[in-house]
């Protein structure tokens, strides 16, 4: 069964997923940060694929990314890291990026890079949903969509049919490292998506213990990504995971 | 108008021809004629053709049942009546099932009155050149007769009709003209159609609707494989919007008037075509400068912020957003913003911040608020970034785009208001050369936009080459280029699938060209199309060749010309042009802005 799907089966509360881009701070540190993770109860991980050109992504994801690429890292040499990952990670693990890498990787191997070491999802927020949906169905990796504050009714209708794993609930018409504005009517966004058949996490603007909690009261749990690299550019990652305990 | 082909017998040949919007194949069967199909046609042939081209069968006084047996064994549709067959018989042949076409044949003393009784026996009646043999003769009668034709059934205009006709078959005026019967004067031997000549015939009567439709954005927003909308979620909303209502908008009585009249009084057009004496001397040929850089703010990008911003207003937007590589569309933006009151953001690279200086100051004055964007190059493509971002976090606000890039609409939509230009280019060609079509059209390209405008309505004029000249930089091997098309490969940015620079890890490359305009390492999806698809010709141009020419236009011709638009100019000493050839060159816009990089060099 796919990681993914046996959390969400065990766990329907608080469910705490954290946003790392692969080859950062140093180029090694992908293994040791999920291994980290681990330990901390992260329940579920995001490991970003760098990208030169992240659109959907605020300052610090931007210069973390850049960092990883700097330091050398590319998606092949990723699926490297990970070869062996699954002889002590047991968290579900998804693969975050943006189409253009993956198109230039080629789908087909690609996913069977996925299968190989053993990621459960991808995320890929440009590309459109009904493009490879057979293909990712078929390597038994979920297409994790996301929703926005904007998404109409006739669109969040097209989006549950295609849904796979979970929907990623974006908070606020933001990049990523926004903040989180409460209001009654994010509130009943939050409610709306939570009613569907599909289980969900909130993420943007997600930065510390209230705010995560603030979250998971409206869904499954919550995602968290800027406040954990600013963690780990200030050597402190494993504090801030306890400070969310 | 409907076109018939007739006179057609090979397979080989008519596959050549199926590409082709040809509502009417005509098969002889008359066996006296050079184009008989022969005791042994094979029923397969004409059923090459769609189901959407009717099959003609061809005869001359043939025995009904004969006739009627042939229309079944070749599933015909119509049948055309050669001979002196009369009301009776057509009558007949109507009755069984098949469209009739009755054949006359013309001279000047052609008695129309001798129609009346066929009017209701036939569904057309087909107007040949009178001859000894019942048709054939590739020789054309006098048209003038046809002002005597008063009735009411359509008719099909036969009788050596050829590629020189078409602008004379433009001119006929009857309302009856229904369809052209081509045949001897489209073809290399009897029998065997030319399929170069009739598409360019077809081209010139503006009758290729499937070349149009192969250059042409789908419902999708794809040309060929290349556009659609590769954006995130977050801007799905926003783009479904656009999506629904621009070409509402754009077809309204309103925007047109709204868009002609400020065109007209406020940007300043029609921009003159100027021939250059002096360039043309240099170079051997005839060259047309179109002058957009006569335009209020000086390049072609107000063309295509005075139509956004009419969209804008119409879908309530109270907030402009605008990216801007040399500033020109920052420039024409925050002027529309200006005058229609509405806020304006532009980012723009900090090192175009930079180099544009004075367009910085101008977008200043004009109220907009200039945004340095920081990140990658800071050039084009980050400020694109950065506008992008902030259209993501204030999805209330409306991004103008600047050239023909990002996701669907955004590259059809520039596409049509830039399109203008070519317009006025075949009117003021025509009115000078007598010909709207020119040999060739240059053009710069960045995104392409004013290349899309330039090459618009030439798209599917076989006969026009169209140039499209990108900024190769230090040199296309140098790692410091902009040429997208001579060294990139298929990709996705700014939402949009198309050419672009990556490396074999599909991280975009950061461009480099001395010409803040044309320094973008993406191309819109429109030219990915016309360059995979051998449409258009892709040339590239380096810093110091754009330098030299913008030096010799300036001396030459007293017209200092944008960088980007050297680029253009740099191309004429790539070309060999012969003398007869006019060529137009898209002079996208002034050199204002430039004149600290020229003065560095030329100083
Ligand atoms: C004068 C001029 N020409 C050409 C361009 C290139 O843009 P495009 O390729 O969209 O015409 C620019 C862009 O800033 C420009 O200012």
């Amino acid at each position: 069964m796919n990681r993914i799907d046996q959390l969400f089966q065990n766990k329907q509360k608080d469910i705490l997923s954290i946003y790392f881009p692969a080859g950062y701070p140093k180029l090694e540190d992908t293994l040791p940060t999920l291994q980290l993770l681990q330990d901390k109860g992260v329940d579920l991980v995001e490991i970003g694929i760098p990208f030169s050109d992240p659109l959907a992504d605020g300052p610090v994801i931007q210069t973390a990314a850049k960092q990883a690429l700097d330091n050398g890292m590319t998606l092949q040499l990723l699926f490297d890291q990970l070869q062996d990952a699954r002889k002590s990670i047991t968290m579900p693990l998804i693969l975050m990026g943006y189409w253009n890498t993956v198109y230039k990787f080629g789908i087909d191997a690609f996913l069977a890079e996925c299968q190989k070491v053993g990621i459960d999802g991808v995320i890929l927020p440009d590309l459109p949903l009904e493009e490879y949906k057979a293909k990712f169905e078929a390597a038994g990796v979920h297409n994790v969509l996301l929703v926005t504050p904007q998404t109409t009714d006739k669109r969040l209708g097209t989006i549950e049919k295609a849904a796979s794993g979970f929907l990623y609930m974006v908070s606020t018409a933001s990049t990523t490292g926004g903040a989180l504005q409460a209001s009654k009517e994010r509130e009943d966004y939050f409610k709306k998506i939570a009613a569907l058949d599909i289980p969900s996490l909130i993420g943007f603007g997600i930065h510390d213990k209230a705010s995560f909690q603030h979250a998971a009261s409206f869904s499954n749990g919550a995602i968290i990504g800027t406040a954990f690299i600013k963690a780990l550019e200030n050597g402190n990652a494993s504090e801030f995971l306890e400070s969310l305990q | 108008m409907k076109i018939k082909v007739c006179g057609l017998k090979y397979s080989k040949n008519i596959k050549e021809l199926v590409k082709l919007p040809i509502d009417y194949a005509g098969f002889i069967f008359y066996p006296k004629s050079p184009r008989y199909v022969g005791d042994e046609f094979d029923p397969a042939i004409p059923a090459i053709f769609p189901e959407s081209t009717r099959k003609v069968g061809v005869f001359v006084n043939e025995e009904l049942d004969a006739l009627l047996a042939k229309g079944k064994k070749y599933k015909l549709d119509a049948m055309q009546l050669h001979g002196g067959e009369s009301a009776e018989y057509c009558k007949k042949v109507k009755a069984a099932g098949f469209e009739v076409i009755k054949a006359f044949q013309m001279n000047d003393s052609f008695q129309f009155n001798t129609l009346n009784e066929y009017e209701n026996a036939c569904d057309f009646f087909l107007f040949d050149t009178k001859t000894e043999n019942y048709g054939g003769s590739g020789r054309k009668f006098n048209w003038k007769v046809l002002e005597n034709y008063k009735g009411t059934t359509p008719f099909f205009l036969s009788g050596g009709i050829g590629v020189q006709d078409a602008e004379q078959i433009k001119e006929l005026q009857h309302d009856k003209l229904y369809a052209l019967d081509l045949n001897s004067g489209f073809e290399l031997q009897p029998a065997r159609k030319n399929a170069d000549q009739l598409e360019i015939f077809l081209n010139k009567l503006e009758l290729n609707t499937m070349n149009k439709d192969k250059y042409a954005v789908n419902e999708r927003g794809y040309y060929g494989e290349f556009g659609g909308a590769y954006i995130p979620e977050l801007l799905r909303k926003n783009v479904d919007e656009l999506q629904e209502n621009y070409l509402k908008i754009l077809a309204s009585e309103q925007f047109k008037k709204d868009y002609a009249r400020l065109l007209d009084n406020y940007v300043g057009r029609p921009t003159p075509l100027t021939k250059a004496g002096n360039l043309s001397k240099r170079y051997g040929t005839n060259i047309y400068l179109k002058r957009e850089d006569l335009t209020h703010t000086g390049a072609h990008k107000i063309n295509n912020t005075i139509g956004q911003i009419l969209l804008a207003k119409y879908m309530g937007k109270k907030r402009i957003i605008a990216e801007t590589g040399a500033g020109q569309h920052g420039v024409a933006t925050a002027t529309v913003c200006a005058l229609f009151g509405l806020e304006c953001v532009v980012y723009m690279g900090a090192l175009d911040v930079e180099r544009q200086a004075p367009n910085v100051a101008r977008m200043k004055m004009l109220g907009a608020k200039v945004v340095p964007a920081i990140s990658g190059n800071q050039t084009l493509k980050d400020a694109t970034n950065e506008a992008i971002r902030d259209w993501i976090a204030n999805p209330e606000s409306f991004y103008l785009i600047g050239s023909v890039v990002g996701p669907h609409p955004y590259p059809d939509l520039v596409t049509r208001l830039q399109s203008i230009i070519s317009e006025e280019i075949r009117e003021q060609l025509e009115k000078e050369t007598g010909n709207p079509n020119p040999n060739y059209v240059i053009a710069c390209v960045g995104g392409g936009s004013n290349a899309a405008g330039a090459f618009y309505h030439y798209l599917n004029e076989k006969d026009v080459n169209l140039l499209a000249v990108e900024a190769s930089g230090l040199g296309v091997d140098s790692g410091e280029t902009a040429a997208t098309i001579t060294i990139g490969d298929i990709g996705f940015i700014h939402g949009s699938k198309t050419m672009l620079m990556q490396d074999d890890d599909g991280q975009i490359t950061e461009p480099y060209s001395i010409s803040a305009g044309l320094d973008y390492p993406g191309v819109g999806p429109l030219h990915a199309h016309l360059a995979v698809s051998g449409r258009a010709q892709f040339l590239s141009a380096t810093d110091e060749e754009a330098l030299n020419a913008a030096k010799v236009l300036a001396e030459s011709e007293g017209i200092i010309p944008a960088l980007e638009s050297a680029h253009a100019l740099a191309a004429l000493e790539k070309m060999q042009f012969k003398k007869d050839d006019v060529v137009v060159l898209n002079l996208s816009g002034r050199g204002d802005k430039d004149m600290e990089t020229y003065m560095k060099r030329f100083a």
